[in-house]
């Protein structure tokens, strides 16, 4: 109850309100623009938190993530392009009822599930969290060390199509953490008498670089999205039977988005398509499924949705990224100093309080925002293409800047931006390697203490009981994966 | 059991990717051991990791090479009527990143001398150009009311600095 009346509190102290309406807003706009992924889009938005507060930016951050799962459906319903990875399941039955006449109907749907889950998601989020993250004071930097390898760990999982790709993506990552003052010694690594390098690589610039540069870089040329008429975004929301019918498809997106949302890698895109699957087969209308289905919206919309909270259990409570928009708000939160992990809950609990308002704010906006902003999204969406590339490579750039006043900033970005490029025509995993950098100076650091403490004994590896039982679950992780990987060998 | 379907194309792409990250581990060992020792060192010491991360890197990118060359002994070559022609986007691909990134380093070499205004015209002219949107009256007019957007946003909105470029000295 006393958590309740703090996370409430915070609405009035900080401003969350007018953040996570921002954040939606932004976040739908990102979204509907075929191209720019939620994680771009918060990417994009990465350096103006940087004079904020930290609970209004870490709340502006998770509320674009939100409004960017529900903005990607926008074009997937009007245009048959789905503006985010997650949003693709929603285009087999959103745009087929979009040509049926029933574009606003379908929209509706997309909204008030996504609503649905966000809450759902958000249930599950703050019931698991702090439970996760109670072990906080009996940690060591042993166990530190181990958390980082664990967290590292998931890298095997991540690395769908290759695990040897996926690895050398994430040692790369580690490489760049080693950029600076060296956290034991404090001799100067890599920083080529450079003092802009000597506090090391800030991980916002190579999220900024290898997901917003890179992603600018490799749209040049691509043919322009289709535009959709103003006709089409007239949203309605669902009548009372329309309710009771999608009620059921939600649930399965809701429960299917918990689930996968926690798991390393699996993200948006393939819980939509799980509770996509699910709702077909526990439905009484299979045969509509793909010739514009409600259900076939419901399912995936609030599916994707519920990820956006629910992936913020493992980042919250342990420090572990499981998908590149939790990895952009774990920056975020870095930015201001905080570090996600057990202790983020004794020192910085009106944070992760604030949040969850945030959050709660964050899904209540986006029934608001998402039916008002439809006219401003279909301006956006229809400006022509290389106007709306030019404005975001400057928003890009000056936001960098901004961060610490710095040119060589924007120049490192820039030379990330190359990197994300060069890794994806190389089909190179990127978040392994923004593991790497987040997570290398933590299992570095920790690793070095650990020895110091134990005077150079390893065994304190196993002696701490939560090392090892971390230790123990990376190795599981590490050799499932393998097996897996032997198998489709 | 299902085989890694790996075209000659894609093995030929490892194996490439295994020669640059072979390289950049040699590097970055190299510049591993230029790291100077200190006097209270730990066990591991400040070369210690970084060392392990080069062998580790080596390790991998040799496994990659070696795996993508036995897929592409083992892919049959493609005859000229299924093979699938690299996509315009695919083959300027590194052209349109130069391009792209140009922009960039131009916009970080001439904002100090210039300042932000005039340097940000010039990055969303230039940008616009290169992403076909052709050099025209109405393109400069855009570029400049978007330089002007973000330097009301930026400077005066949110009272955020950006290079001020030799003017003021001037002034």
């Amino acid at each position: 109850m006393s958590e309740l009346l703090a996370a409430l509190g915070s609405l009035f102290t900080t401003p969350i309100v007018p953040a996570a309406f921002g954040g939606v807003a932004w976040g739908i706009l990102g979204g509907s623009l075929p191209g720019l992924s939620p994680s771009i889009t918060m990417a994009l938005l990465l350096p103006f938190t940087y004079g904020m507060g930290a609970t209004t930016s870490v709340v502006l951050l998770a509320s674009t993530y939100v409004g960017a799962e529900y903005g990607g459906s926008i074009p997937a319903i009007l245009i048959g392009t789905p503006g985010t990875n997650a949003a693709a399941a929603t285009v087999v039955d959103g745009y087929m009822m979009k040509q049926q006449g029933k574009g606003g109907e379908a929209l509706g749907i997309s909204l008030y599930s996504g609503f649905i889950g966000g809450l759902f998601g958000l249930l599950v989020l703050v019931g698991l969290t702090e439970r996760l993250s109670g072990v906080a004071l009996a940690f060591t930097p042993s166990s530190y060390f181990a958390l980082g390898v664990l967290g590292l760990s998931v890298i095997a999982t991540l690395s769908s199509d290759s695990l040897v790709t996926g690895l050398i993506a994430g040692v790369l990552g580690l490489m760049i953490s080693t950029v600076g003052t060296d956290p034991v010694t404090g001799l100067n690594r890599f920083t080529f008498d450079s003092p802009d390098l000597l506090s090391g690589v800030p991980p916002i610039l190579v999220m900024i670089g290898v997901y917003a540069m890179s992603g600018l870089f490799m749209k040049t040329g691509e043919p322009e999205w289709e535009k959709a008429s103003r006709e089409d975004a007239r949203i309605k929301f669902p009548s009372p039977a329309m309710w009771k019918r999608i009620a059921f498809p939600q649930a399965i997106g809701s429960l299917v988005g918990s689930f996968e949302g926690m798991m390393p890698g699996a993200g948006g895109a393939i819980s939509s398509f799980l509770a996509y699957n699910e709702a077909r087969r526990w439905s009484k209308h299979k045969e509509e499924f793909g010739h514009g289905s409600p259900e076939g919206i419901a399912a995936p919309e609030a599916a994707n949705n519920t990820v956006a909270c629910t992936a913020l259990v493992p980042m919250l409570s342990l420090g572990i990224p499981s998908s590149n928009s939790s990895a952009v708000l774990l920056g975020g939160f870095l930015m201001h100093g905080l570090i996600p992990g057990p202790l983020l809950f004794v020192n910085h609990l009106d944070v992760v309080h604030g949040l969850y308002t945030g959050l709660f704010v964050a899904n209540v906006a986006m029934l608001i925002i998402g039916y008002l902003i439809m006219t401003p999204c279909m301006w956006l969406v229809a400006r022509p293409k290389p106007y709306l590339m030019a404005f975001i490579y400057a928003l890009v750039v000056s936001g960098v800047y901004a961060i610490q006043n710095s040119l060589f900033h924007v120049g490192l970005a820039l030379g990330f931006g190359v990197l994300g490029s060069g890794m994806k025509y190389f089909k190179l995993p990127v978040l392994p390697m923004v593991l790497g950098v987040v997570l290398g100076f933590v299992v570095e650091s920790n690793y070095r203490r650990a020895l110091v403490i134990s005077g150079g004994d390893y065994r304190t590896f196993i002696q701490d009981p939560i090392a090892a039982g971390l230790l123990i679950a990376a190795l599981l992780f590490i050799s499932g994966s393998l097996v897996r990987h032997l198998r489709e060998a | 059991m299902k085989a890694r379907a790996v075209t000659k194309d894609a093995a030929q792409r490892e194996i490439l990717l295994g020669c640059v990250t072979l390289v950049i581990a040699g590097g970055y060992y190299l510049l591993a051991t230029r790291i100077p020792q200190s006097d209270i060192a730990d066990v591991i010491g400040a070369q210690g990791l970084p060392k392990t991360y080069a062998a580790l890197l080596a390790g991998l990118s040799i496994l990659l090479i070696a795996r993508a060359a036995m897929a592409r002994s083992r892919a049959a070559a493609p005859d000229a009527a299924s093979a699938t022609p690299k996509s315009r986007l695919e083959r300027g691909l590194a052209w349109r990143v130069f391009g792209m990134l140009m922009n960039g380093v131009i916009y970080v070499v001439v904002a100090p001398w210039l300042g932000y205004v005039l340097s940000i015209t010039a990055l969303i002219a230039a940008t616009v150009y290169y992403q076909g949107g052709g050099l025209s009256r109405r393109s400069v007019a855009v570029a400049l009311g978007g330089a002007l957007f973000f330097w009301l946003l930026f400077v005066r909105i949110l009272h955020i600095a950006q290079p001020a470029g030799l003017w003021p000295s001037l002034l």
